[in-house]
């Protein structure tokens, strides 16, 4: 032991180093709280809130009812009943849709295995509950946080034929409306 | 019998006067503690009760006031029942012999009373030891009786350390009263008169400018271990949330727990005051005479004799945040060697030297 250390160990000195270190953090005071329920954070842009099903401009809903979202999901969180439009025997849609938000992670592979675009991912975060059976959703929940949380997108003209399910991802392929 | 009855009636008025500062002051403390605690730690605080959080300490008085009782299954209920009340009691009677003022007497009813003390015997300072060593039994009492391996735990670890570190304060002050000559806390607070030079740290009055009888290690003895017989960080290894939940008071819920913590603070405030009176004058200014006696005003020196005082012992308790806030506890064996090694010898060393100075050089 030096005479240095030695020093240093009867006068506290590695004691007062600390000391000095929260006495400067008092002194020159900035806390990183927030005062949540008061103030909040900004959010990213690329954050993955609550799921929500979404609507065409015109109201109509844009779930072709596939599944792939069911297929996708790691944690089984949808459960999709598909059936076909009353009346247009080549258009399927959900006709149930439901959502266990309990169990879902936000990992939003759902969002990118629809081919129609018709879930996304709102900005929605204050979503807790005392009862959990509140956050299993059904199809107008979902539609319903859906049409609070984006404004409607427009509709394709040209993926509006009879007989195409509304695949709008960008195939520039398809048949064109007639007339 | 009437002047008995004058007398009791006069006491139980000082004494609750007493009990109120230092119920007050408790309260306050919970507050400064979290709040300096969140300026040091980056954060705020409570922020959410009346503006700044100024009333929660008010909020936890209610909330833990009409929370249940519980008392768990296989505890010893009278024990249990005793240990919160015991260590609530002897902390606050602690109090008794500490001059919070000037030793001025007042004539009321034909009786001759001072205000600022509520009991002067000639004892104070081994009354206080023999007080804070009262207190360690609520602490372990109360951590046999819950009936709870953590409690227990806790509990026999207060029993080694505060006896350890009892000794240590015991040795410390053993000092003070050699150069003061008188165990009354008025008298040795007296005799600190006249200037921050004439504090026991320094040594009272040196002949010649050298402080010889300087009691600056007597004086970082007591205060390290004040927080350790504190049950405070970094020594606070009777609760150590860490490993034993909270320690000797993990079963204690409602107005029980909140007795445990009250008394915890009200003994950071006597180890204050204790150290405050007999190392840093008490209520002595660090001048000599008060600023009101210069101006003329002798009847208001005793606003400045208790706002001295007042600051220091709120300079003590704001370094016991300080330490909480930097330091680590310390492992159990670190604490023993620390105490029986280190503390113990200084502490006696400084007993021996200051005998021999005292006995060359006579005050």
């Amino acid at each position: 032991m030096t005479f240095t250390a030695w020093l240093k160990t009867i006068t506290f000195y590695d004691i007062f180093v600390g000391m000095k270190v929260t006495m400067k953090h008092m002194v020159h005071y900035r806390p990183v709280t927030l005062q949540y329920p008061h103030e909040k954070r900004t959010l990213p842009d690329n954050y993955r809130g609550m799921l929500a099903l979404l609507r065409y401009d015109d109201g109509t809903e844009k779930c072709v009812g596939c599944d792939l979202c069911e297929a996708a999901c790691p944690s089984r969180v949808i459960r999709v009943v598909s059936a076909e439009v009353p009346g247009e025997p080549t258009k399927r849609y959900s006709k149930e849709y439901y959502m266990d938000m309990t169990r879902c992670l936000f990992c939003g592979l759902c969002v990118d295995a629809c081919p129609v675009d018709a879930l996304g991912m709102t900005r929605e975060f204050e979503w807790s509950v005392y009862d959990k059976r509140q956050l299993h959703l059904n199809k107008e929940q979902l539609l319903a946080i859906g049409d609070r949380s984006f404004p409607v997108r427009e509709k394709q003209l040209e993926l509006q034929h009879p007989n195409v399910a509304f695949f709008n991802v960008a195939f520039k392929h398809l048949p064109q409306k007639p007339g | 019998m009437t002047e008995l009855s004058l007398r009791l009636a006069v006491s139980f008025a000082q004494i609750l006067a007493e009990m109120s500062i230092v119920m007050i002051t408790v309260a306050t403390l919970t507050y400064f503690e979290r709040k300096v605690l969140g300026w040091m730690q980056d954060r705020m605080g409570p922020m959410e009760v009346g503006p700044y959080g100024l009333l929660q300490p008010v909020a936890d008085g209610i909330k833990l006031f009409f929370k249940e009782d519980i008392v768990p299954a296989g505890a010893n209920k009278a024990m249990f029942a005793l240990a919160p009340m015991l260590t609530m009691v002897v902390s606050m009677i602690g109090f008794a012999v500490i001059p919070f003022g000037p030793n001025i007497t007042l004539d009321i009813f034909g009786m001759t009373i001072k205000p600022f003390v509520v009991a002067d015997i000639n004892i104070g300072i081994l009354y206080i030891l023999a007080i804070a060593s009262i207190g360690a039994y609520g602490i372990i009492l109360g951590g046999w009786a819950s009936n709870s391996k953590y409690s227990l735990l806790g509990g026999l670890r207060a029993a080694a350390q505060v006896i350890s570190y009892e000794l240590n304060v015991g040795l410390a002050i053993v000092g003070v009263l050699m150069l003061a000559g008188t165990m009354s806390m008025v008298e040795i607070t007296e005799a600190q008169a006249g200037g921050f030079w004439h504090w026991f740290i320094w040594g009272g009055r040196p002949d010649g400018f050298f402080p010889i009888h300087t009691q600056i290690f007597a004086f970082v003895v007591f205060v390290i271990s004040a927080v350790a017989e504190t049950n405070r960080i970094p020594f606070d290894l009777p609760e150590a949330e860490s490993e034993l939940v909270a320690g000797f008071f993990t079963e204690y819920s409602g107005m029980r727990f909140a007795f445990f913590v009250s008394a915890e603070y009200a003994n950071m405030m006597l180890v204050s005051c204790v150290a405050s009176a007999l190392f840093l004058g008490g209520w002595n200014a660090p001048y000599p005479g008060t600023i009101f006696e210069y101006v003329g005003l002798e009847q208001l020196a005793w606003i400045e004799h208790i706002v001295w005082f007042a600051a220091k012992v709120y300079f003590f308790l704001f370094m016991f945040i300080w330490i909480r806030a930097t330091l680590p506890r310390l492992r159990y064996d670190q604490l023993m060697r620390f105490g029986w090694k280190v503390m113990l010898p200084i502490a006696l060393a400084n007993i021996i030297v200051t005998s021999f100075t005292l006995y060359f050089f006579p005050r």
